[in-house]
C-alpha cells in the first residue's frame, strides 16, 4: 500500500487481490464489532426501561414478588397504573403537569421563534452572549433561582398557580429553544426568502409563505423540547407550588413514604413523554449543538 | 425576551447572591424620638438583650401595613357606681366589644374584669391612649360602655442595652422587640436594616452535612465523568459509523436525554431495590442465594455505585450528541486520507478524531461538570438524601427543612463558584495543551 510508483504489482495480480480481500475482511469484522457494540449499548439503555414499563403494566402482586419473572408483562394488567391513579393528588398532579407543560410550550415557542430568527438572520451585539447564556443558566442551582421568585410570586399573588410555574419553566427552556430555532432558521436558505421578495412579496409575506413552512418541523421539535423539559422539571415546581403540585413535585414529596407500585407507576408516567418525543426531535439535537460549539 | 430572562434569571441570581452575604435583620437603629424620621442615636445588634425604659403609642390612621405591631385603644363612656358618667381611654384588652354599627365601627361594649386582681377588678381610664397617661377614672368590671372613639397605635419602646456602654438609649418600634418576663426587659428579635456578613458562609462551612456533601459530590464527579466520556465516545463512534438502522440506534441512545433525573432515579430504584431487577437476574444466574440489600443506610458504597450507574445511564446521551456533532464537522476526506496511508481504526480515532474533537470535548466536559455538581433527584430517589448527600441536596434541606434561605443561598453560591472555577480550569488547561503542542 505504501508503494512508491516503481515496481507496483499489477491491479489484478493475486498479491493485490489478497491484500484487497484482507482489507475487506478486516472492514467487515470491524462492522460486526460496531453492530455488537451498538446492540450492547442499546440493551444497556433499554433493559431498565423495559423493566420499569413492565412493572407499571402488571399486577401489584408481581411488583411485590421476588424473584421477578424473566419475561416482562406477565401477566399484563393495568392494576398498578390504576392503583397509582387512584392515589390522592395524582390525577390533579397529572393535569397540572399537562397544563404547565402546554403553557410552557406555547409561551416558549412564541418567544423563542422570533428570537431564533433574529439570531439566524441578523448580526447584533450580544449574539454570542445567548450562546454563553445556556451554560450560565445551567450553572446556577434552580432551587435558589426559585426561592426569590417564590417570594416575588407570593407578593404578586400568583404563587402556587400553573401560570407562575409555566413562566419559570419558559425561562428555563428559553436558551435551548432559542438555539434550536436559530439553527432551524439558519438551515432555511436565505436565497429562497430573497427570491420571494424579488417576486414582489413583502418581508412578512415571504417569511410567512416561504420560511415558516420550511422551518415548521424544526420549530415543532423545539416546542416539544420545551414541553419535555417542563414535564421533567422538579425543583422550581416544588418551590413554586404548594397545593397545585405538578406530578414530579408530587412524586418528590411522596417518594420516601410510598410503595414500590406507586414509585414504579409514577416513574413510568415521568418517562413516557420522553419516549415519544425523543423520537421526533432526535435529528435536530445535532443542529443545536453544532450551533453551541461553533 | 430579554425582559423575561432578566426577571427569571438576573433578578433571582442577584437576589441569591445577596442573600448569601447580606443579613437583612442584622441591626436595629435606635431613634432619638419615637418616629422613623427621627435622627439615629445608636444601633443595636440582633439578639441583644435590652431594658425597656419607656413606651409610647403613635397614632396611625390606617393599619394597612400588616407588618406593624399595633394596639387599639377605645375612648369609652361608662356609668360609675355613683351615677356619674366617666369617659377615658382604655386598651382593647380591657374592653369587650358587644355591638358593631352599620359602618363596621364598634359602638357598645362591656368592661372586662381584671383577672387575678380580686381586690380591685376595676379598669383605669386614662386621659390619653397611652399606658403612662394620667388616670382620669376607674370603670367597674362588666359595666356597659359606649365607644366614642378608636385610636390605633403603633407602640414604640425606649430601650437601652446594659451590656454596651456607648449605645445609650433610644426608641425602637415594639415589633422588633420580644418582651421577656414582666416586660421590663426584652430581646431584639430582628433588625430593620441589613449588614454585610460572612456569617452564613461560615455557618455553611461548619454545617455538619457540608463535609459529606462536598466530598460525595466530588467523588461522584470523579467516578462519573471519565467513565461517561468513554461510553459517550463509543456511542458516538457507533453512530458515526453510519450503520443500517442508525436512526433507530440514535433514537435509543438519546432516550435518556429526555428523562428527568427523578424519573431515572425511580428507574434505577426499580433495578437496585431489594426485590428489583438486579437481584432477580443475579439469583436467576445462581450468583447469589437470596436477595441482597443494596439501598439501605448500611450500604453507603452500594448507594454511591447505584447513583454512578444511574447518572452514567442518564447523562451520557448529551455528551454523545455533542461528540457526534463534533465528529460530523470532521471532513470525510481527512479520515479517508488517513485510511489510505494505512492508519488503523484506533490510530484514526486516537490521532485524528480525538484532536479534532477537542472543542466539542471541552464544551461537553464543562457542561457535564456543571450538571454533575447539581445531581439531586437521583440521590434522593436512590439514597433518601441522608446516608448519601450532595451539595444541592443540602441547599434543598436548608430551604425546606431548616427554612434558612440565607444558608441555602450560600450553598448555591458555593455550587456556582465550583461550576465557574471548573469551567475556567478546563478552558485554561485545554488552551495550554494546544499551545504547548504548536
Amino acid at each position: 500500500m505504501s508503494g512508491s510508483g516503481a515496481g507496483l504489482p499489477a491491479l489484478d495480480s493475486p498479491q493485490v487481490r489478497r491484500l484487497h480481500s484482507r482489507a475487506k475482511r478486516r472492514a467487515r469484522r470491524g462492522r460486526v464489532w460496531t453492530y455488537v457494540s451498538a446492540i450492547a449499548i442499546s440493551l444497556w439503555i433499554l433493559i431498565p426501561l423495559l423493566f420499569l414499563t413492565s412493572m407499571a403494566f402488571t399486577t401489584r402482586e408481581v411488583v411485590r414478588s421476588y424473584p421477578k419473572n424473566v419475561l416482562p408483562f406477565v401477566p399484563f394488567s393495568i392494576d398498578t397504573i390504576r392503583f397509582f391513579l387512584d392515589q390522592p393528588g395524582v390525577l390533579s398532579g397529572l393535569w397540572n403537569s399537562l397544563v404547565v407543560a402546554t403553557i410552557t410550550l406555547i409561551l416558549s415557542t412564541l418567544l423563542a421563534a422570533p428570537a431564533g430568527y433574529a439570531i439566524a438572520r441578523y448580526f447584533f451585539p450580544g449574539r454570542d452572549l445567548v450562546r454563553l447564556g445556556i451554560l450560565a443558566v445551567r450553572a446556577f442551582p434552580i432551587v435558589v433561582l426559585s426561592i426569590p421568585l417564590a417570594a416575588l410570586f407570593v407578593r404578586a399573588n400568583i404563587f402556587d398557580t400553573a401560570y407562575s410555574v409555566a413562566c419559570m419553566h419558559t425561562a428555563l427552556t428559553m436558551p435551548t429553544s432559542v438555539l434550536i430555532s436559530a439553527s432551524v432558521f439558519a438551515s432555511v436558505p436565505r436565497e429562497l426568502e430573497e427570491a420571494g421578495q424579488v417576486f414582489g412579496a413583502s418581508a412578512l409575506q415571504s417569511f410567512w409563505h416561504i420560511v415558516l413552512p420550511l422551518a415548521l418541523p424544526g420549530i415543532a421539535a423545539s416546542s416539544i423540547f420545551a414541553f419535555v423539559l417542563s414535564w421533567n422539571e422538579v425543583f422550581a415546581a416544588s418551590v413554586l407550588t404548594l397545593d397545585n403540585r405538578t406530578l414530579p413535585a408530587l412524586l418528590l414529596v411522596q417518594l420516601q413514604q410510598s410503595s414500590d407500585a406507586y414509585q414504579f407507576a409514577g416513574g413510568f408516567f415521568l418517562m413516557a413523554p420522553s419516549l415519544i418525543f425523543m423520537f421526533f426531535i432526535r435529528n435536530y439535537l445535532f443542529n443545536m449543538w453544532s450551533q453551541v460549539t461553533k | 425576551m430579554l425582559l423575561f430572562l432578566g426577571l427569571f434569571f438576573a433578578y433571582p441570581m442577584f437576589e441569591g447572591l445577596r442573600l448569601s452575604v447580606w443579613d437583612d435583620d442584622a441591626v436595629l437603629p435606635l431613634r432619638a424620638a419615637p418616629h422613623l424620621d427621627a435622627p439615629e442615636s445608636g444601633r443595636l445588634a440582633q439578639g441583644a438583650t435590652v431594658e425597656i425604659l419607656d413606651r409610647q403609642g403613635n397614632y396611625i390612621g390606617d393599619p394597612g401595613d400588616t407588618d406593624l405591631l399595633t394596639e387599639t385603644w377605645y375612648r369609652v363612656s361608662v356609668d360609675q357606681p355613683d351615677g356619674i358618667s366617666a369617659s377615658g381611654w382604655a386598651p382593647e384588652t380591657r374592653i369587650r366589644v358587644r355591638e358593631t354599627g352599620a359602618d363596621g365601627r364598634p359602638r357598645t361594649a362591656t368592661v372586662r374584669p381584671r383577672l387575678g386582681e380580686p381586690d380591685d377588678p376595676r379598669t383605669a381610664l386614662r386621659s390619653d391612649p397611652n399606658e403612662t397617661a394620667a388616670i382620669v377614672a376607674f370603670a367597674p368590671e362588666r359595666a356597659p360602655a359606649t365607644i366614642a372613639d378608636i385610636a390605633i397605635l403603633e407602640v414604640w419602646f425606649k430601650v437601652s442595652d446594659p451590656a454596651s456602654e456607648d449605645a445609650g438609649s433610644g426608641w425602637v418600634p415594639s415589633r422588633f422587640v420580644q418582651m421577656l418576663g414582666s416586660g421590663d426587659t426584652g430581646r431584639i428579635d430582628r433588625g430593620s436594616s441589613g449588614e454585610f456578613t460572612t456569617g452564613f458562609i461560615k455557618k455553611m462551612f461548619s454545617d455538619r452535612f457540608f463535609g459529606p456533601a462536598w466530598r460525595t459530590t466530588f467523588l461522584l464527579l470523579v467516578l462519573i465523568v471519565p467513565a461517561q466520556f468513554l461510553l459517550a465516545l463509543a456511542m458516538s463512534l457507533v453512530i458515526h459509523a453510519r450503520l443500517k438502522f442508525t436512526s433507530w440506534f440514535l433514537y435509543v441512545f438519546t432516550i435518556p436525554m429526555g428523562m428527568s433525573d427523578l424519573a431515572v432515579g425511580t428507574l434505577f430504584f426499580s433495578v437496585f431495590t431489594g426485590n428489583g431487577l438486579l437481584n432477580s437476574i443475579l439469583e436467576g444466574l445462581g450468583i447469589i442465594d437470596s436477595a441482597q440489600v443494596f439501598l439501605s443506610s448500611q450500604t453507603r458504597n452500594w448507594i454511591i455505585f447505584a447513583i454512578v450507574v444511574a447518572e452514567i445511564w442518564r447523562s451520557t446521551s448529551i455528551v454523545m450528541v455533542i461528540l457526534v456533532s463534533g465528529l460530523q464537522a470532521i471532513p470525510d476526506e481527512t479520515l479517508e486520507a488517513a485510511e489510505l496511508f494505512g492508519a488503523s481504526y484506533w490510530q484514526r480515532v486516537r490521532h485524528i478524531m480525538l484532536p479534532l474533537l477537542k472543542p466539542s470535548i471541552q464544551v461537553a466536559l464543562i457542561l457535564r461538570t456543571i450538571l454533575a455538581l447539581q445531581v439531586f433527584a437521583v440521590v434522593i430517589a436512590l439514597g433518601g438524601g441522608d446516608t448519601v448527600t450532595v451539595l444541592t441536596n443540602e441547599t434543598f434541606r436548608q430551604y425546606f427543612e431548616f427554612r434558612d434561605n440565607n444558608v441555602a443561598a450560600a450553598y448555591a453560591v458555593f455550587v456556582l463558584t465550583l461550576s465557574l472555577a471548573s469551567a475556567f480550569l478546563y478552558l485554561r488547561s485545554i488552551r495550554d495543551g494546544s499551545e504547548a503542542r504548536q
